[in-house]
């Protein structure tokens, strides 16, 4: 098998994941498969029509079937205070107000919930219900509504049209991509447990349970104490679990409505349309270079689809706005609304649209211009301050990402001209780009119990989705308290536990970080404060003063003034120390400016004679400041270089234009990339900290693997055929035809 | 998915009178594709008799003079790598193995892959108008989204496809399909096994109510030395064909003395026009010879908005997978293009 030929070499496995063995042998419990005694189940059954209102429902033959216990639907439901009137329900910002309303605003908006004492019993009674409508107009072709929508300024202009207009080098062009959906391999799941009349319990799949208890609080009105949320294993996330989707308080309303537990788990075509997707869109860029190859002027246009609901905006044009110098930019931007359901951030939201154009904008003034493509970007790159707020980047190493990628790729064998390089009907190509994220850091708290062996647990109520954020915390706690690794266990994804931000945005290990840091000095401070009682020397110590072991604790170096934990426990009458510390971000964030920022590099194949592509190898080479795991880390970045190769050459969810329904939405109709997609896929990191953005000088990984990874590979196209293709997914009838 | 009964058949007997007396009574064999259907709400049966216990048709067999039994009830896996395959029919090997997944494989059978239902979007829509899934409601590819639809033997009631990988190989060496149904047994040549929608859609194929597929012959040719397929797809693995191409040449020296050459995602059967393989007889086996083969079974060939591509696929497919026909050892796994 020849596809197994390049075995990579394996030396010293890296270290695995804290939660890896309870992963793999099944200990470790996704949402939907926890059990609550007396569970019933729920099943949704949608909308047949696009746009209109229900006239009526018809639910009794699905009443006829054995083991149904209740229908809930707009006329028969449980008061969900929050949404008691259309004012509340606005007021609620809950986006679709699920089963509260007789508009259809998409195909397959559910309109009935089938509650039954098993999953089969309710599956089949949802496939019985039926409604009547008023069908209005139902508006989804993106391509024909996007023009009429105006744009409107996005950021503040700099400098101005007038200044460039003359450009001696220019490339203007329209660039489009497909809906993507993020199918994470595990379903959307809750099970909803009213253990009192105001007391409610949730195991949920979601990036954020905190978001999942003060969305509740809000719209049953009852304390957000009150609300306990479990989501300790999340099977993936990439952005569809930043927000409560309304099959979570379709849940909810369930259990209260026949006052039991209730599980609801989505299909998988329900995956594709009721937890958001990557809005389809529309750009057009013109960007201009002086002769010299500096880049003089840039104007990125952007329209993407939203729902008639509400509006989701992507943000696609600001990555305009800070990786290159260029004096005048000016960015737009306008969402479309369709009669499809709301769409939300998807890995690198926004950024990884925009870089797609301005990227392929960039390599196309390259040829031009006649300038190696990593020459003209280290040529333009804005390394030392931010363009858009002129701060200085706190650290920013955009540069050395990409003079380490070209050498990875072996970028010099790159011949300058395109359609050059030929292996039979095979033609070769290399391609670059770039990725930039603004990298950020919200406010966390963090815990640690202390056992009397030195053992400890860190908590917190953040969420690992699968980026290792449980693995970096451990690492993180070792190194602030030199607890040996196996001492230390890791508990999150509980919102009684310390709260903690979503995951998600790249934000997650940044702002986690400074919580655990700041809730290891809090137990060194304790310690030292009991141990004070013993030896004088630990009176007003500091947490630096402090040195801690696996046994017991020390004054300033190991070993001086040890007292073991076992005396300091004893001594004390202690069965537990525990701790709890709060951080976030400060006046670093007045001072400077803070990104992550990857390069990333292709070698394609493509057959010109039936359009195949083969991605020989990608190179990836990101800075995310100090690197806490690296295993974890590369994991993140090949992960979503994977699904920049889906972005690039399939994901697509086509939407039949004149019954607004989604086309092919499981997992054989909608493509990604399996194995035999991606190549070898070469992981590289900068790893120097960031000292400022927070104690780890970790800035985040998640979202700048997948960032300009589209482009690179496009841009490998063009080199390897002389096509400059626009339009995502690069199918292979696309090379045939273009 | 509505509450059936289940029942075991012991043999080809007992599954008929099953089917006799149910008439809503369905078979399944591995189940891939009828539970799918079932749980999409395109089928309902009330009465489900599982063959997979029937004795006699789980073996490959060598049939005197020459020729090869499939049994209806080996799976597709087991046919891909048994050794009679892989030596004597390797283009029936490869082709299977370009299709679907290896789990998906493990539990599909001989039989069961014949009778996939097509993938058209629409069929799989409940809530959409289709001929095929309900006849006389209309077709909603035509005017749709019909980037995976037919280009050739279309119908205006239907351009759906086909969307078997095993079955363009089959077709390519002429099996025979053996039959067992109320009136006895039958068999029926490949070529006439699946049929064009015309104006009845809804019917994929010649069989009949209750009929059961015993198993597939192989006859004795078994183009050992000469043969290749091609399939081409949006994705590297587990994707269903854009257009695929079953190539087996019989050659003396580099002159062609007999050709077959079946095409898959195009039509709602494997593709084949006799004429166009005996174009091919006494020709040097050449890109040229091969484009007049592609130009002759592309005759007639019919584009709709997202499937025009199809047309030259199709044909740079062909010549492509002619050449790659002459070196098997060098192709590539995975049924793509080599060289
Ligand atoms: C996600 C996915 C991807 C796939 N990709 C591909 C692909 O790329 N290429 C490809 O070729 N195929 C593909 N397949 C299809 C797969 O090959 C078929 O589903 C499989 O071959 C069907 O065989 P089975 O035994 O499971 O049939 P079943 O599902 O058991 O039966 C299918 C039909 O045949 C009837 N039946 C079964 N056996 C007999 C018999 N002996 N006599 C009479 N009637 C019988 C049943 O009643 C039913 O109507 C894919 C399937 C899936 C689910």
């Amino acid at each position: 098998m020849r596809f197994f030929e390049n075995q990579p070499a394996v030396t010293n496995a890296p270290e695995g994941r804290v939660e890896g063995v309870a992963k793999v042998t099944g200990s470790g419990k996704y949402a939907a498969e926890y059990h609550a005694g007396n569970m019933c189940y729920a099943v949704m059954a949608g909308s047949t029509i696009a746009s209109g209102t229900i006239k009526s429902i018809h639910t009794t033959d699905a009443r006829q079937v054995a083991g149904v216990l209740d229908i809930i639907t707009h006329t028969r439901k449980p008061l969900v205070p929050g949404m008691a009137d259309a004012a509340k329900i606005k007021e609620s910002r809950f986006g679709l107000p699920v089963f509260h309303t007789d508009n259809i605003y998409f195909k397959g908006q559910p309109i009935a919930l089938v509650i039954a004492e098993t999953l089969e019993d309710a599956t089949y009674a949802a496939s019985l219900i039926s409604a009547e409508y008023t069908t209005t107009e139902a508006k989804v072709d993106f391509d024909k509504a996007h023009a009429a929508v105006p744009l409107n300024a996005a950021g503040k202009e700099r400098g101005s049209a007038d200044a460039w207009r003359d450009a001696p080098y220019q490339s203007e062009a329209e660039y489009t991509i497909e809906h993507e959906v993020h199918n994470p391999m595990e379903m959307h799941a809750t099970i909803a447990h009213w253990e009192g009349p105001d007391k409610l319990k949730l195991y949920d799949k979601n990036q954020g349970v905190n978001n999942v208890q003060r969305t509740f609080a809000r719209l049953w009105n009852i304390p957000a104490d009150n609300i306990e949320v479990f989501s300790e294993f999340v099977g993936g996330g990439f952005g569809s679990g930043l927000r409560v989707w309304p099959h979570c308080l379709a849940a909810i309303m369930a259990a209260k409505q026949v006052n039991r537990p209730v599980k609801l788990v989505l299909t998988r075509p329900q995956m594709f349309l009721l937890t958001g997707y990557r809005p389809k869109s529309w750009q057009k860029v013109r960007m201009g270079a002086d002769a010299g190859g500096r880049f003089t002027g840039l104007l990125h246009q952007a329209r993407h689809s939203t729902s008639v609901y509400e509006s989701f905006n992507d943000g696609i044009t600001r990555i305009s706005r800070m990786v290159y110098n260029i004096s005048n930019v000016k960015t737009e931007q306008a969402t479309v609304p369709l009669n499809m359901s709301t769409p939300t951030w998807m890995r690198g939201p926004g950024d990884c649209s925009g870089a797609f154009a301005v990227e392929c904008t960039v390599d196309e003034l390259s040829y031009q211009l006649k300038q190696d493509p990593v020459a003209l970007r280290l040529k333009n790159l804005a390394i030392t301050h931010d363009p858009e707020s002129g701060k200085p980047w706190s650290t920013h190493y955009l540069n050395e990402c990409i003079e380490k990628g070209a050498a990875l790729i072996n970028w010099q064998q790159r011949k300058p001209l395109p359609g050059q390089d030929k292996e039979g009907d095979w033609a070769i190509g290399y391609g670059m780009a770039t990725g930039m994220w603004n990298a950020g850091r919200g406010n966390a708290s963090a815990g640690i119990t202390m056992q009397r062996d030195g053992a400890i647990t860190v908590k917190t109520a953040m969420t690992d989705i699968g980026t290792g954020t449980g693995t970096g915390i451990q690492n993180i706690a070792h190194e602030q308290t030199g607890i040996a690794k196996n001492k230390i266990k890791i508990e999150l994804g509980n919102s009684h536990l310390p709260p903690a931000p979503s995951q998600g945005g790249s934000t997650g290990l940044s702002t986690i970080s400074g919580a655990v840091a700041a809730t290891c000095n809090a137990l060194k401070q304790k310690l030292a404060g009991y141990a004070a009682a013993q030896d004088d020397t630990y009176k007003n110590a500091q947490a630096a003063d402090i040195v801690l072991s696996d046994t017991g604790i020390s004054w300033q170096t190991a070993g001086n003034h040890f007292i073991a934990y076992t005396s300091l426990f004893e001594k004390n009458n202690l069965t537990t120390v525990e701790v709890e510390a709060s951080s976030g971000p400060g006046a670093e964030r007045q001072q400077y400016a803070f990104c992550s920022s990857a390069a990333h590099f292709c070698r394609v194949k493509v057959h010109t004679k039936t359009g195949k592509v083969k991605i020989d190898k990608m190179v990836t080479v990101a800075d995310g400041g100090s690197i806490v795991n690296e295993k974890a880390a590369a994991n993140q970045i090949s992960g979503a270089v994977v699904g920049g190769i889906g972005m690039a050459l399939m994901e697509e969810q086509a939407t039949d234009q004149r019954y607004g329904s989604l086309i092919g939405n499981d997992l054989a109709g909608y493509h990604f990339a399996v194995n035999a997609d991606a190549p070898v896929i070469e992981v590289a990191f900068i790893n120097k900290p960031d000292k400022n953005i927070n104690p780890s000088g970790a800035k985040g990984l998640g979202e700048v693997g997948i960032i300009g990874c589209a482009a690179a590979i496009v841009n490998a196209i063009y080199h390897a055929t002389g096509k400059r293709l626009r339009s995502l997914p690069v199918t292979p009838d696309k090379i045939l035809l273009g | 998915m509505n509450n059936f009964t289940y029942t075991t058949a012991g043999s080809i007997t007992a599954a008929l009178q099953h089917t006799k007396r149910h008439p809503q009574a369905m078979y399944i064999a591995g189940g891939t594709n009828l539970l799918d259907l079932w749980k999409y709400n395109l089928l309902h049966p009330q009465t489900l008799v599982d063959l997979n216990g029937v004795p006699g048709y789980h073996t490959i067999e060598a049939k005197e003079g020459g020729g090869l039994q499939l049994g209806a009830l080996v799976t597709n896996a087991a046919t891909a790598y048994h050794p009679l395959i892989e030596q004597r029919y390797p283009l029936l090997s490869k082709a299977i193995l370009a299709g679907a997944s290896a789990q998906i494989r493990n539990m599909a059978t001989n039989g069961g892959n014949l009778l996939q239902r097509t993938r058209c979007y629409y069929y799989y829509d409940g809530d959409v108008p289709c001929n095929k899934r309900e006849p006389g409601t209309g077709c909603s590819a035509i005017k749709g989204y019909n980037r995976i639809h037919a280009i050739l033997g279309a119908s205006e009631h239907c351009i759906a496809v086909f969307p078997s990988d095993m079955c363009v190989a089959l077709a390519a060496l002429e099996a025979v399909v053996q039959i067992t149904g109320q009136q006895g047994k039958r068999s029926i040549p490949f070529a006439d096994f699946h049929r064009l929608p015309g104006n009845a859609p809804e019917k994929d194929n010649a069989l009949q109510a209750g009929d059961i597929i015993t198993s597939i012959d192989l006859p004795a040719k078994e183009f050992a030395h000469h043969y290749s397929y091609l399939k081409l797809r949006d994705r590297h693995s587990y994707a269903f064909a854009l257009v695929s191409v079953a190539t087996a040449l019989e050659l003396e020296g580099n002159e062609i003395k007999e050709a077959r050459i079946a095409l898959g995602g195009v039509a709602h059967k494997p593709w084949r026009i006799p004429e166009a393989e005996q174009l091919l007889q006494g020709k040097p086996a050449t890109a040229e010879s091969f484009a007049q083969a592609a130009d002759k079974l592309l005759e007639g060939a019919q584009g709709y908005p997202h499937n025009q591509f199809k047309i030259e696929l199709a044909k740079k497919a062909i010549i492509r997978n002619g050449l790659m026909a002459l070196h098997p050892e060098t192709q590539l796994p995975g049924a793509q293009p080599s060289a």
